[in-house]
């Protein structure tokens, strides 16, 4: 008898509960999308939340509803402890999927805000992070045309469910974390932009940032050499121009090795190894068959030389996409590793070989 | 060609050798009859095996004769000539055939077999719980000798032993202890003899009852013996060397001891070739998961850890929660208890009524809910289908079990989130692997394939 008492006493205490941790859904509100500004006025931050509200019918609703709350302060911590008496439900950090971050601030150093995503539990390292131009409140409160009801459309390009492309460079949250402030190595994280009518996104740069060096911006071009190179990245187009013959790759497989040459227990050159596996997607004049050799052979000129500006661009800036990573891992640690590759990298030569295998002219015959 | 020349009628010594071998072999069958007729110096012996032999055919077409011809040599003539007289092979054989419900006859030294088999078959129920796509439709009868000549009819080997005692309660009802002696667990045995010994309830009315008592647990969840309707489940379990408790007037049978495991086993299983009954089986297991496990985390991941699930799910499910006034939890026992009472109501309908009542409660009342705001889309689904994986679980007594159990889950989901399921589901897996059955283990895995399995747990 005392057993059942107590198991219905338990069973009515239920009903009174409303403890921290039991939320109800549809009390808390997700936030999806946390942007970071510089602050107009005072010093500090502007932070910006996007927030997807929920639809009642997914089949009905028009199209995503998002609020957007935006608030000022000396540290992003503070910004969010104020958002909280803004808004009525509990704000729920669980599905922030990205971080946008202004692309003014990679220059003054992120590593003091960037540390408040990292250590707060409920945000996940999964997060990707993504810089913003012109500025992230403007990024984040683009509801693009395309998107559908209950679907965040910034976070389909960085996912491959979505748009795979290999301008895209996606960079979490974790990762951005260890590249930036790992040695011999930097981030590399995606721009994202917008048209003027605003009503489009564009994600096909990349700015490269590391602890105790300037960003740089990497172009177009530069970005798809970058993510094919080091995220194996398929499906890119290469432009090659020989006297009045021009012909488009399109290259579906790519695979790169490098190895670190040394001598005096010094670095003296990286030797690359790049392997391109694709068809000729578009030419101006006809193409035979028989002479796949001879494209190949003027595919590798046209890449190589688009290699060698890529790496030199990086070398010049002082930033690593991994080679002193390697270096450190591959070498006995001793005091004055790290410094000595530092010292060499800057005019270390690159020696690049590249292999381009046609499979076919793309053409039946 | 031992066997024949030991069934040699000429010698005179060798006549009640026959018998007494015989007998000694069905000893352990408990019914087997070896009565002689005589009618002034004429004589003539008879051994049968009581509960599978017809006793109005044996008194018309052997008793009656025999004392209306008066005579031996008649008698054996008139036997001869009987159509249901068989050939005897040797003397295995002719073990078996006792079994089946044959008759031996002994007149003049002569040995004369004759088929008197007792056919019941239309007293025999259809399979109403565990009903199977193939496989045996007739389940069994209320009638013990019945029954017993149904298992003895697909299970024909003299080792099948059969004690029958009568309960002590106000019943006195007969019960019948069925295991095959040579492959029989004899400690398993030792122990159902033991409590059936111990019993002292005042009315014991059906197996079901029964195994409640033979339980000897007060507040059980889990069934400890396996109750069952169907005779090829019998057969198998006996073969593997279960022990069959019978009671006369019950349909259904239990089996001792039983794993957790036997309750997920359909006999579907064994008539589908390999992949198909694989794919069956974690089918059932996976619906065992979701009927437990789904209403608490329904509750945990929407109260506790909404980012657990994608983001547009998350939206979809807060937005179908939008005017639902109670917490989830709430919302989750409200619709449980509205399907248990659903439920329940079919059992208890007739059949004509029992449809009205699903389509009032299943479709009318489901969309009235949630157009009333008191559950969500969501919630609809999750019981829906929390309802329909528990009718998968092919053991009825299982499935009753584990309506329960998700209870239990739902009031830990409710109080400590995520984690709290996880604890209450070890919990569960603990109490199971506590659990003992006649002996055994409850929760252990008794690998075996499938032949293994059929020739028994001790047979070398």
């Amino acid at each position: 008898m005392r057993v059942f008492t107590l198991a219905i006493i338990l069973l009515l205490s239920t009903v009174i509960q409303s403890g921290c941790a039991f939320k109800d859904i549809d009390k808390r509100i997700l936030i999806v999308a946390i942007g970071i500004d510089p602050a107009e006025n005072s010093e500090g931050y502007k932070v910006t939340l996007k927030i997807a509200l929920p639809v009642a019918s997914v089949k009905q609703a028009s199209g995503p509803r998002f609020a957007y709350f935006t608030e000022e302060s000396e540290t992003v911590g503070e910004s969010l402890r104020i958002l909280e008496t803004h808004i009525d439900k509990v704000l729920e950090f669980g599905h922030v999927k990205a971080i946008v971050i202004n692309e003014e601030l990679f220059k003054d150093g992120i590593e003091d805000f960037m540390d408040y995503f990292t250590r707060r539990a409920d945000i996940q390292l999964i997060a990707y992070v993504i810089a913003a131009r012109p500025s992230a409140e403007e990024i984040l409160k683009i509801e693009p045309d395309t998107e559908a009801a209950s679907t965040v459309s910034l976070l389909n390009f960085f996912d491959d469910t979505g748009t795979e492309s290999p301008y895209i460079t996606t960079s979490f949250l974790f990762q951005f974390r260890r590249d930036y402030l790992g040695k011999g190595i930097d981030s590399f994280v995606p721009i994202i932009e917008t048209n003027e009518e605003k009503n489009e996104l564009i994600v096909n740069k990349a700015i490269v940032s590391g602890e105790g060096s300037d960003p740089i911006v990497l172009d177009q071009i530069k970005t798809k050499y970058y993510n094919s190179l080091f995220k194996s990245k398929a499906g890119m187009d290469y432009k090659v121009e020989d006297d009045n013959l021009t012909f488009m790759l399109y290259i579906d497989k790519v695979k790169m090795s490098y190895k670190i040459i040394e001598e005096d227990k010094k670095p003296t050159s990286i030797k690359i190894n790049a392997k391109f596996v694709g068809i000729i997607g578009q030419s101006n004049h006809a193409l035979s068959q028989d002479k796949l050799n001879h494209y190949n052979e003027l595919s590798e000129k046209a890449i190589k030389e688009k290699m060698t500006d890529f790496f030199k661009t990086l070398q010049e800036a002082g930033l690593d996409p991994g080679f002193g990573l390697r270096y450190r891992a591959t070498r006995l640690n001793s005091d004055g590793l790290y410094e000595k590759w530092e010292e060499a990298y800057k005019d270390l030569p690159i020696d690049i070989n590249v292999t381009v295998k046609l499979k076919s002219t793309g053409a039946l015959e | 060609m031992k066997g024949m020349s030991s069934l040699n009628p000429q010698s005179d010594n060798q006549i009640p050798h026959l018998f007494a071998r015989l007998l000694n072999k069905l000893q352990v069958a408990g019914d087997t009859i070896h009565t002689p007729i005589e009618i002034d110096e004429e004589n003539a012996q008879l051994l049968f095996i009581k509960s599978v032999i017809d006793g109005n055919q044996l008194q018309n077409t052997i008793i009656k004769p025999f004392f209306e011809l008066a005579s031996e040599k008649r008698f054996l003539q008139y036997l001869d000539s009987l159509p249901n007289k068989i050939e005897i092979v040797d003397e295995e054989t002719l073990l078996v055939e006792l079994t089946r419900g044959m008759l031996l006859i002994n007149v003049q030294q002569r040995y004369v077999l004759i088929d008197i088999k007792k056919v019941n078959t239309d007293s025999v129920q259809i399979t109403s719980l565990e009903p199977t796509i193939y496989g045996p439709q007739g389940g069994l009868s209320e009638s013990l000798e019945t029954n017993i000549n149904l298992l003895r009819q697909r299970y024909a080997e003299p080792s099948l032993a059969v004690e029958i005692t009568t309960l002590t309660d106000r019943s006195k009802s007969v019960l019948a202890i069925l295991y095959d002696k040579e492959v029989v667990d004899t400690e398993v045995l030792d122990t159902v003899r033991k409590r059936l010994g111990q019993l002292n309830n005042p009315l014991i009315q059906s197996t079901a009852d029964l195994e409640l008592y033979l339980n000897q647990e007060k507040f059980a969840l889990f069934p400890s013996t396996l109750l069952t309707e169907r005779p090829d489940r019998i057969v198998y379990n006996l073969a593997g060397g279960k022990v069959i408790i019978m009671l006369d007037g019950s349909p259904q049978v239990t089996m001792a001891p039983a794993v957790f495991f036997d309750f997920m086993v359909s006999m579907d299983d064994h008539y589908h070739n390999f992949w198909t009954s694989i794919s069956t089986t974690f089918l059932r297991y996976a619906g065992l998961f979701t009927c437990t496990v789904l209403p608490a985390l329904y509750v945990a991941i929407i109260s506790y850890n909404p980012d657990v699930i994608r983001t547009e799910l998350a939206l979809t499910v807060a937005g179908s929660r939008i005017g639902v006034p109670y917490p989830s939890y709430i919302e989750v026992i409200f619709m449980l208890v509205f399907i248990e009472l659903l439920t329940e109501a079919s059992i208890r309908l007739p059949k004509a009524v029992s449809a009205t009542a699903t389509t009032v409660g299943g479709l009318i009342l489901g969309t009235a809910v949630v157009e009333a705001a008191l559950a969500s889309n969501i919630m609809i689904i999750v019981v829906s289908l929390v309802a329909i994986s528990t009718f998968v679980i092919p053991i009825n007594e299982m499935s009753f079990s584990v309506r329960a159990t998700r209870f239990f889950l739902l009031l830990y989901a409710t109080l400590f989130g995520l984690a709290g399921v996880i604890i209450g589901f070890v919990g569960i897996i603990m109490y199971l692997a506590n659990k003992e059955s006649f002996g055994k283990p409850y929760l252990k895995f008794y690998w075996k394939n499938r032949s293994e399995e059929i020739k028994g747990g001790l047979k070398k």
